[in-house]
């Protein structure tokens, strides 16, 4: 298993600080064509997403890639996550995450 | 001197039969005759008090109890009444003294002081100069006196009729309290203290305040169908008893028993109480029959005693899910709904409920489900009143798991209707000041939609594996219950995993000779019957692993089939062996399980044994956030 570029979990508000880096973010899919999709992030902001799926989107989608800008991932590896999720629970993963676990992550 | 007994003691004890106090009394000095233990654990003692001339049936305070134990206080002896109160025995015109203070005077004599042939015992006596009378001889327990103050000691009794009339009169007269002419029967009555009751004596009347009336309840096993009710009956004493009513006895009595008002009650019969099922501290309990008398006590003042409540908000009823102890709740009804007929599962029965949805200050709600008469009765006087959100109080109501955290009523649950007491006047104002416009959330929801099963239980006293099998002293005294997550990580195939069970009442049933099953409970045979689960599955997480004893339900979820289906796979003779296969598919699936940590002795050796009690899948949205809020508790304030 490959542990020297770990994806980040991020939201719209940490995408930002970790531009350049790769990341990893669940989005709710609000738009997607012409090689661009919408998404809304966990913390209820948009980010966009380049790149084109593979297969058809669920409404919730994992997305890992490289963070290209402050609001938008290039990706690379597209996961269908479903219909229901809980983003709550993702969000606070996220802050945990970077945050006082950040140890375990990074 | 030597001390005696007093000349006319009993005659002075029946003029006046309720002294005001100790210094009301003249010097009484009785011999105890025919000393005998009663009572409910033998520790108290019946005698007869003699002077010498006339008896009276009468027993030691229990205080005094020690003093016969140790000896000083025996048959025989002489004591000096200092206060007492004398009791009338119904239907006789006898009285029954009630000793509350004496002192020893003299230890036990010879042989009984006395005047006139005695008829019961062996005693032989010395006659005092005095005229002797002749007792008319009743029934062994019984003995008739007359009180006729003016005359001489020892009366001929002709006809019961003459002196009763004669006696009542007297009695009208001299006693202290205010009886009516009415109650003039009731005078005759000799009453006897619940205290001394046993299924060893004859006849009895007593005297008793009805202090709780169960719902009449029907039932229905191997032997048919009945309706029962039982009432709590507790006398001037205070000594409770709870009486049982089946059938004709139940319907007869039903409507006639009413909370808070006195009863004379006879031929009742008496038996040991079922430990089980016991409400009241008595070591008998009474069955009354459709022979049994019960009349109500005229001039006595209904008082219902005031209900004792003990309150636990409804956000912390989760640790009383599932366990034996009975709670009590107080809030304001947020709803109330329509009567609904269930059918009981046992009997096919159906029986009326209704669910009422009560919140309190902690702004959690809570569903009640009442029953029976709970159901129709009550819960139509709150249906009716629901706009005005009156406030309910409700006594021993049994807490469940039904959408996380139920309660329920049971047959002896008390609700009280804006009842006037300290709490519901808080309620009430938190209600009308802020309560009513606040959201309020289920208790039941917590942090996560509620799934059907269980879900709040599932989150409550959540411990790890490790935590158990590295505490072997839990559950010593009790079963102690716990929530686990965990994977099924072994189920071994050749356990014995079922057993025999009656299709009727699920027990376990024996091989009849021939052919067929025999049920002990149902009492006959039946061709067939069922496999029902009893199973042994190893559990791992995180922090260990364990073994796990499950039943029926658990298991059918765990296997993914019945007891009788995974038999018929372990009968199938192929290549695969699907009944190891089906085992191991139901392994590393992940559960959340209630589960209940015992101890069990196995040859002098105290082994934990540890049962799931539920099984829910896992709800991941749910079980994050509670991870969450773990976690959250992890941290160390700053």
């Amino acid at each position: 298993m490959d542990t020297s570029n770990p994806a980040v979990f991020v939201n719209a508000e940490l995408l930002r600080l970790y531009v350049g880096r790769r990341v990893r973010a669940v989005i709710q899919v609000l738009q997607s064509d012409g090689g661009v999709v919408m998404g809304k992030s966990t913390d209820e902001n948009q980010i966009v997403v380049k790149g084109s799926p593979p297969a058809p989107l669920s409404k919730f989608v994992e997305i890992v890639g490289i963070a290209d800008s402050e609001k938008s991932i290039r990706a690379e590896v597209w996961s269908n996550f479903g219909d229901s999720f809980d983003t709550y629970t993702y969000n606070q993963l996220c802050q945990l995450a970077n945050g006082e676990f950040k140890h375990l992550f990074l | 001197m030597a001390i005696s007994v007093t000349p006319e003691a009993v005659s002075t004890i029946l003029s006046n039969p309720s002294p005001e106090s100790s210094s009301d009394v003249p010097d009484l000095v009785v011999q105890v005759v025919d000393l005998k233990a009663t009572g409910t654990s033998g520790n108290r003692f019946m005698f007869s008090a003699s002077d010498g001339e006339r008896k009276l049936r009468a027993i030691l305070p229990s205080n005094m109890s020690t003093e016969v134990m140790s000896g000083n206080i025996q048959n025989l002896g002489l004591i000096r009444i200092l206060d007492y109160t004398l009791n009338d025995i119904p239907n006789k015109p006898d009285k029954y003294l009630i000793v509350t203070k004496c002192e020893v005077v003299s230890p036990p004599l010879e042989m009984e002081i006395k005047t006139e042939v005695k008829l019961e015992t062996e005693i032989k006596s010395e006659c005092r100069s005095e005229g002797t009378g002749i007792l008319l001889k009743p029934k062994q327990e019984n003995e008739i006196k007359t009180e006729m103050k003016s005359e001489g000691p020892g009366i001929l009794l002709k006809t019961k009729q003459e002196i009763v009339a004669k006696s009542a009169a007297q009695i009208v007269h001299e006693q202290r309290e205010n009886m009516a002419p009415a109650a003039r029967m009731s005078m005759t009555r000799r009453v006897f203290p619940l205290v001394s009751l046993n299924p060893y004596q004859g006849s009895w009347t007593i005297k008793v305040r009805v202090t709780s009336k169960g719902n009449m309840r029907t039932y229905k096993n191997a032997r048919g169908e009945g309706c029962v009710f039982n009432v709590e009956l507790t006398d001037e004493e205070g000594t409770q008893i709870q009486a049982t009513m089946f059938n004709e006895a139940a319907k007869k009595f039903f409507d006639r028993f009413q909370l808070g008002k006195v009863y004379y009650i006879s031929r009742g019969t008496l038996k040991l109480a079922n430990k089980q099922f016991k409400t009241v501290k008595n070591d008998y309990e009474m069955t009354l029959n459709e022979n049994s008398e019960v009349e109500e006590a005229g001039n006595e003042e209904a008082f219902v005693p005031e209900t004792k409540f003990n309150f636990v908000q409804i956000d912390q009823l989760g640790p009383y899910v599932n366990a034996n102890e009975l709670v009590d709740i107080i809030g304001v009804v947020q709803n109330v709904s329509p009567t609904m007929s269930i059918r009981r599962k046992s009997n096919n029965e159906t029986i009326p409920k209704r669910d009422i949805t009560v919140a309190d200050e902690t702004k959690k709600t809570v569903v009640v489900s009442l029953w029976n008469e709970h159901a129709t009765n009550l819960g139509q006087e709150l249906l009716d009143i629901a706009e005005k959100s009156p406030i309910v109080a409700i006594k021993s109501l049994k807490v469940g798991d039904f959408q996380g955290v139920s309660l329920s009523a049971i047959s002896k649950s008390i609700v009280l209707v804006d009842p006037d007491i300290p709490e519901a006047k808080k309620l009430r104002s938190w209600y009308d000041s802020e309560g009513k416009e606040s959201s309020m959330a289920s208790v039941s929801s917590g942090m996560s939609p509620s799934s059907r099963n269980g879900s709040r239980s599932m989150y409550s006293d959540r411990v790890s594996i490790s935590y158990i099998t590295k505490n072997p002293s839990l559950g010593e005294d009790k079963p102690v219950f716990f929530s686990i997550r965990g994977y099924i990580s072994f189920i071994r195939p050749d356990q014995t995993m079922w057993y025999r069970a009656c299709k009727t009442c699920s027990k376990k049933v024996t091989e009849a000779l021939g052919s067929g099953y025999w049920c002990e409970g149902c009492q006959k045979n039946e061709e067939e019957c069922r496999l029902r689960y009893i199973m042994v599955v190893k559990i791992s997480d995180g922090s260990g692993e364990a073994y796990f004893s499950t039943f029926n339900e658990e298991a059918e979820k765990i296997v993914g089939c019945s007891a009788d289906e995974l038999d018929k796979l372990k009968s199938q003779m192929e290549e695969e062996n699907s009944y190891q296969l089906k085992l191991k598919q139901a392994t590393w699936n992940p559960y959340l399980f209630r589960v209940s940590v015992a101890q069990h002795e196995y040859n002098n050796d105290k082994k934990q044994r540890i049962t799931v009690r539920a099984v829910a899948p896992v709800d991941f949205a749910a079980e994050s956030r509670f991870l969450l809020e773990e976690i959250s508790k992890m941290r160390v304030p700053k």
